[in-house]
């Protein structure tokens, strides 16, 4: 290994005594620790990366940092590894993308030959005919994606997430971030100090030795005060009131974590990032930023060519002319932008051979270096709501006017020699300090209501830092030929000047024809320049053309890391357990696992309405409703009245939403004078709650209610059939459960299996004297338990979902949400009578009286089919005789044990909804087959009698 | 349905073909302008707000279908800068009810032929519509969506799990995840398109037939007169022009097309809108190479993906709770939005988020539009368009063109007139929109 590594010095990362292989397209090769891949990679010689989107043209790193567009790689089953930044690992498996068949010989390059064809937005504008061949077309083009492959059998990620209240966040650990992040926690803040790249240090890290002198030194200081520092880390997104998203990666165990961050005042250093220039071959490997050469040859002691050009504009060009020299590349030519001087072309095939200045030499050379100056990652402030404004003079953008608890620092906000940077650095930690203090202040006095406020609140302070000045730089964004300006998308200049000739010349329609800065590093290397063409074309400057919005994240974070680990509940009753012990098949029911049946749910119903049956309707919403003003909201909330409610009684109601729409339905009973027991369906719990809590808190703050979701502290219990009674007699002392005394729609609290405070109510869904039991989720196994026991000799059962969803069709209760829909208004479940129409007001009252005046809303009908072995899919399409015009569906459909035959109910057009009518229903299969509509919605116990009994 | 058949042919744009690019490519004789910069007028037979697909669908029916080519539409970004540039471009027409049936099919209609309409290739992909359903009610909801659109000859079916990993492998169709998959709502027409295509595509066409394209231009007011409220506005006026950020238009039709905007841009008019404006948020991650071959909806986990032919994935989401006209996206939509989508493909945990983004929805309170004409005489509203504006823009354009320039609602947008708010004759697709995209 080789003559492309330069002998140890200070200020390299790289442990050369510990040798690391990895292998690259298959082929073994050696690097060192604390390499990078790309670093590793042109260690070896290597220098194509990758091939390119559109032309798959060879190309090779370009700024060897996290923003490098032409070295993103595959590393075993993960796609889109930046190379030039994650470190290598004993026996990586890395390879090219975007390479066919190889990165050697690539047969989509013969792509370049047909390039005068395929400019920007090329598509757009054939492949139309014949439209019979598009899909292929679309196919061959969908190859050309660019990217990685997705692994998905691949083992998934080790994500997690982390809340972190920090008083001050740093974004960037430059000097001027490290001397903030330093200032602040010396002042007494709590400090995150977040750096991006692996280490502490920024530019200082390929400086000279006094540079890393400094580095070193506010490294060390930054860790001594205290400071959290994170290296591997960013800040990808800010959002209102600095919630701060921070990606972290490298830790032990944890492929990524996201930390929220909650922070007093973010301040943003994220310095600068060196710019590419535009110009003929200008992606040609051995073309190089600056900044690229500096790192690589300081940083990992990788000599990255022979023979240097060096176009420069600025000291990082100069510092690039002196680190080549040290690590004993020959300077060919060194091009001064600040004087004139330019570069035309850079020629070669496979990497820079020669290169074309603008006074007419020729100079051969396997190195390009460009230093022409810098784009400011605004990206956080954008987030913040600020708009950079472009310096001409500097030829850059800076901050405008972020909100003030964002502070710009660093390169960012000016230049400066190192001392400068820092004693910004310095102001802007204290600053950041002082109102991170207030925000604390402010904070504490809002969570502590209840006392005074004693101290009052201090003075904002004012940000009365010096500016750094703006330096004086070239404008160079492009040469007089034309080169590509969007890397990861292959867009050249000529591509956005020729999307301008077309019309598509705003900034915006600009990137949307050509694609340009939506790739990967989402115009950090190019957005500027994409600005700078577009404004020469135009004849406009660069603050007339602007910029585009910068979005989070500022740098990209996996989808498994957003998710963390994947907390999704699972809802269950106390009971559940004894269920599954006991064959139970469970069903998912939205969040809910429950019992559907426990083997044969047609016995399940005969044993229930031949003797007495269990089932655990733990699911179904309950909300604890207390106080003066709960008749006032059931009210607004129900349909019917409840004025007049007595103590122990229940009464059913039906919700509404704004339209009309049935919204929900259920029991609710009086405990206690102002003491009520809501319940809901088991799917509509949350929604209700949430509908009852923003009445209250929108509407009628004045109301004197309180609302307490009870859904899984009660466990409930319906236990019915004509036996219940003489069950749960025996298992109560203290409720009179005499047919008189405890009468059907009534509720009583009391004792059941010696377990106090059990809501008892009678009520029945599925047709039969039963008795739902609500008990102290805790003893909710234990009433279940002695339940069986003391009705062995009855020949209690347990039932399940199933069983009662034949009982309730049996006896034709309708179910909101399968019965009814999002489009039914509360006149087509037929329950006229619960429809108070003279009441004040209540939700959707307006739309109901509409409906009901115009009497044309479908409505609910028991349907029997004239067969009565065929029993018609739910959702079975019922139409007019001989046409395919719909009239109605079937919502429900069971064959019924109890009258073995076949009973549904069915949602009809007005028409056809009277009794008698004969109605033809169309089959999952095509077929066709009649049914009758019913007198009443009950198939069996129309009166009743069974229930009341 | 009458077909699209052009009264009058003004086309003055280069005709886009292979051989124009072959040609081109030699000559390096560069491409005529897409659309004109025209000089601001001030007078124009109708004036429409809004610079998205409807606003321009309007602009160009009104042209190709009856003649009418005085007409400028007013943007005040960029064109397509709002909902049209911001949705996640999916399209099909398996809705629930027969009506919202009828209309979206219309609409894909004119998708499919939009390409050679048009002349640019909008590269409509009609990959299939995957609706995946977690529960036994939200099959039973397929199962119906199913039925209806079988009868109504739409090209849709309920099928099993096996079936969906046969057509989208990187879905995890086993049983002991948290939300298994029980089946899925099949719809093969269904499919993707480029959406600033579609915009670029009305745009040049209505600019070919003269109409005036005015970019950066933002309406300020809306000119009444003989109306009840102040200034000749409100119910019982009419209205008479715009005045905007470059002067004042007198015009004797407006159209208002504005999306999250609309209830603002009404009310400059006098007209009260049942409007509220949510965001709604959308991402895209970085490229792979593809392997999702169709679109998958999951009502359930209120996420909807599918891969660009660049490689992108991308994914929307339900509206965001709050009425607000902010933008900027929020942190939670994105963490909810991967564990959503991990749950649906674990295997791509190491993609990453590249971008995320809104838009602004115009709902109305029964998630249908409000189309036609309102109280003030020649200021018409095609809004209300919430989560789905995109699928409906080319036959929206094609009735309200229709509306506007008969002076007779069309029956296909009957229902959807602002009187209904007051009639109590809602449009119930809510029950059909609640199931996403």
């Amino acid at each position: 290994m080789s003559n492309h590594r330069i002998p140890d010095a200070p200020g390299q990362l790289i442990n050369r005594d510990v040798p690391l292989t990895f292998t690259w397209n298959g082929r073994r090769l050696r690097g060192y620790e604390g390499d990078t891949i790309v670093s590793a990679l042109l260690a070896n010689g290597i220098t194509i990366t990758g091939r390119s989107m559109k032309y798959h043209r060879p190309r090779g790193p370009l700024t060897a940092d996290y923003w490098d567009p032409n070295t993103t790689v595959q590393v075993g089953d993960e796609p889109n590894v930046r190379a030039s930044h994650r470190l290598l690992r004993d026996g990586m498996n890395v390879s090219a993308q975007n390479v066919w068949p190889s990165l050697r010989f690539d047969l989509k390059s013969a792509n370049r030959l047909v390039g005068r064809f395929l400019t920007a937005g090329f598509y757009y504008k054939t492949f139309m005919k014949p439209a019979a061949l598009w899909p292929l077309y679309a196919r061959v083009l969908g190859t050309f994606a660019p990217g990685g492959v997705v692994d998905l059998d691949a083992p998934p990620p080790r994500n997690d997430k982390r809340y972190a209240h920090p008083d001050v966040v740093v974004a960037g650990g430059g000097p001027a971030g490290m001397a903030a992040a330093l200032a602040a926690a010396q002042a007494g803040a709590s400090v995150m100090l977040v750096e991006h790249e692996h280490q502490l240090g920024g530019h200082l890290c390929w400086g000279d030795d006094t540079d890393r002198a400094e580095a070193a030194r506010l490294a060390h200081a930054v860790r001594a005060a205290g400071v959290e520092v994170l290296t591997d880390a960013t800040v990808t997104g800010r959002y209102e009131d600095n919630w701060l998203a921070i990606s972290q990666r490298g830790l032990p165990g944890i492929d990524e974590r996201l930390i929220k961050a909650r922070a007093g005042v973010l301040i943003v250093a994220a310095g600068t990032i060196e710019r590419p220039y535009v110009f003929a071959g200008n992606d040609l490997p051995g073309v190089m930023t600056s900044g690229a050469v500096r790192r690589l040859i300081t940083m990992y002691g990788v000599k990255p060519g022979n023979r240097a050009v060096v176009f420069t504009a600025n000291p990082s060009g100069d510092a690039a002319v002196v680190a080549l020299e040290a690590a004993g590349v020959t300077i060919a030519a060194v091009v001064d932008g600040r004087l004139g001087g330019n570069v035309v072309a850079a020629h070669g095939r496979n990497r820079v051979r020669r290169v074309t200045l603008a006074d007419g030499r020729r100079i051969d050379s396997d190195l390009l270096i460009t230093a022409v100056g810098w784009t400011t990652p605004t990206s956080l402030l954008n987030m913040s709501g600020d708009r950079p404004v472009y310096d001409p003079e500097a030829a850059r953008f800076f901050p405008w006017c972020p909100p003030d608890n964002v502070l710009a620092t660093g390169g960012l906000a000016g230049d400066g020699t190192t001392e400068q940077l820092v004693a910004h650095g310095e102001a802007t930690g204290l600053l950041a300090a002082a109102r991170a203090g207030v925000v604390r202040h402010r904070l504490q006095h809002l969570t502590r209501r209840a006392e005074p406020v004693t101290t009052p609140e201090p003075a904002w302070p004012a940000d009365e830092r010096p500016p750094l000045p703006h330096g004086s730089h070239p404008a160079l964004f492009r040469s007089t030929t034309h080169g590509i300006v969007d890397y990861s998308e292959d867009v050249s200049s000529k591509d956005l000047v020729q999307a301008a000739d077309e019309g598509f010349d705003s900034v915006e329609l600009v990137k949307r024809f050509t694609t340009t800065t939506m790739g990967p590093s989402q115009g950090k290397l190019e957005t500027v320049n994409t600005v700078a063409v577009l404004a020469e074309a135009r004849g406009e400057t660069i603050e007339q053309v602007g910029t585009t919005v910068w979005r989070p994240p500022y740098a990209p974070i996996s989808l498994g890391a957003l998710a963390g680990r994947i907390h999704e509940p699972v809802r269950m009753s106390s009971i559940q357990p004894w269920h599954e012990a006991h064959g139970a098949q469970p069903i998912l029911a939205g969040q809910w696992i429950r019992p559907n049946h426990y083997g044969d749910p047609e016995s399940e119903v005969r044993n229930t309405r031949n003797r007495v049956g269990i089932i655990d309707i733990t699911p179904l919403g309950k909300l604890d409703l207390q106080g003066p003003d709960v008749p006032k909201l059931l009210n607004l909330l129900y349909t019917n009245s409840w004025n007049a409610l007595p103590q122990g009684a229940v009464r059913y109601g039906l919700m509404c939403a704004e339209d009309g729409v049935v919204l929900d339905d259920g029991v609710t009973g009086r405990l206690g004078p102002e003491h009520y027991l809501m319940t809901t369906t088991s799917s509509g719990a949350a929604t209700v709650w949430n509908w009852a809590e923003n009445w209250l808190q929108t509407e009628h703050p004045d109301w004197q209610v309180h609302i307490t979701p009870v859904t899984t502290g009660l466990t409930s219990i319906n236990v019915a059939g004509p036996d219940s009674r003489q069950l749960l007699e025996r298992l109560t002392n203290d409720i009179d459960l005499g047919p008189d005394a405890f009468q059907y729609m009534q509720v009583r609290t009391g004792t059941v299996a010696g377990v106090a405070n059990c809501i008892v109510w009678r009520i029945g869904f599925t047709g039969e004297l039963s008795y739902e039991v609500h008990v102290p989720s805790g003893f909710g196994l234990f009433v279940w338990e002695q339940l069986l026991v003391h009705g062995q000799d009855l020949g209690v059962a347990p039932f399940g979902l199933e069983a009662q969803r034949i009982m309730r069709l049996e006896k034709g209760h309708f179910i909101v949400g399968q019965d009814t829909d999002g489009l039914s208004k509360a006149p087509v479940t037929g329950l006229e009578t619960l429809l108070k129409v003279e009441k004040d007001d209540w939700v959707g009252k307006p739309e109901v009286v509409w409906a009901l005046s115009r009497g044309d809303g479908p409505r609910i009908v028991a349907v029997q089919p004239t067969d009565p072995t065929v029993v018609p899919e739910e959702a079975a399409q019922i139409v007019a005789a001989g046409t395919n015009q719909i009239l109605g569906r079937i919502t429900s459909s069971r064959f019924s044990p109890t009258l073995n035959r076949s009973v549904c109910l069915a949602q009809v057009h007005p028409d056809v909804a009277t009794p008698g009518t004969t109605l033809t229903i169309v089959l999952a299969n095509g077929t066709r087959t009649t049914a009758q509509v019913m007198e009443h919605h009950a198939h069996f116990d129309p009166e009743g009698s069974r229930l009341r009994g | 349905m009458r077909q699209t058949s052009p009264v009058i042919k003004q086309r003055r744009a280069a005709k886009y073909s292979l051989g124009g690019l072959i040609r081109r490519g030699f000559s390096k004789e560069s491409w005529p302008r897409v659309w004109r910069e025209p000089e601001f007028g001030s007078h124009y037979d109708v004036v429409i707000i809004g610079g998205g697909v409807h606003g321009l669908a309007t602009a160009y029916y009104l042209a190709a279908n009856h003649g009418i080519t005085n007409v400028a539409v007013l943007e005040k970004g960029y064109l397509g800068s709002g909902g049209s540039g911001r949705n996640t471009a999916i399209v099909r027409s398996n809705y629930l009810t027969p009506e919202g049936v009828a209309f979206y099919d219309r609409s894909l209609t004119l998708y499919n032929s939009m390409a050679r309409d048009l002349n640019l290739n909008v590269m409509f992909s009609e990959r299939g519509h995957l609706t995946l359903a977690h529960t036994d009610s939200a099959l039973r909801t397929m199962h119906w969506r199913a039925e209806v659109n079988k009868l109504q000859g739409i090209n849709s079916s309920v099928i099993d799990p096996a079936e969906v990993k046969r057509l989208t492998p990187s879905l995890d169709v086993s049983e002991n995840v948290r939300y298994p998959i029980l089946g899925a709502l099949y719809h093969p027409p269904g499919g993707t398109i480029r959406h600033d295509a579609v915009v670029w595509g009305y745009a040049r066409a209505a600019d070919a037939y003269g109409v005036d394209l005015h970019q950066k231009t933002e309406v300020l007011d809306v000119l009444c007169t003989g109306g009840d409220g102040p200034e000749g506005k409100g119910p019982g006026g009419r209205v008479v022009g715009v005045r905007t950020s470059r002067g004042d238009i007198s015009a004797p039709l407006v159209v208002n097309c504005t999306a999250g905007w609309a209830s603002t841009i009404a009310s400059m008019a006098g007209v009260r809108l049942p409007i509220t404006t949510h965001p709604l948020q959308a991402a895209v991650t970085e490229p792979v190479k593809v392997f999702l071959p169709t679109v998958v909806v999951s009502g359930s986990l209120h996420v909807y993906v599918s891969q660009t032919d660049r490689g992108e994935l991308v994914f929307g989401a339900s509206v965001d709770p709050m009425a607000t006209y902010q933008m900027g996206g929020t942190l939670e939509f994105t963490e909810e939005l991967a564990s959503h989508v991990l749950e649906l493909m674990p295997g791509i945990g190491r993609m990453r988020l590249l971008r995320q983004w809104a838009g602004l929805c115009d709902m109305t309170p029964d998630y249908s539009p409000v189309m036609g004409p309102t109280p003030v005489e020649g200021f018409h509203v095609d809004v209300g368009w919430g989560t789905y504006g995109f699928k409906a823009g080319p036959v929206s354009g094609e009735q309200m063109a229709a509306c506007v320039a008969n002076g007779r609602v069309p029956e296909l947008i009957a229902p959807f007139g602002l009187e209904r708010f007051s009639r109590g004759d809602l449009v119930g697709e809510k029950g059909a929109a609640a199931v996403g995209h």
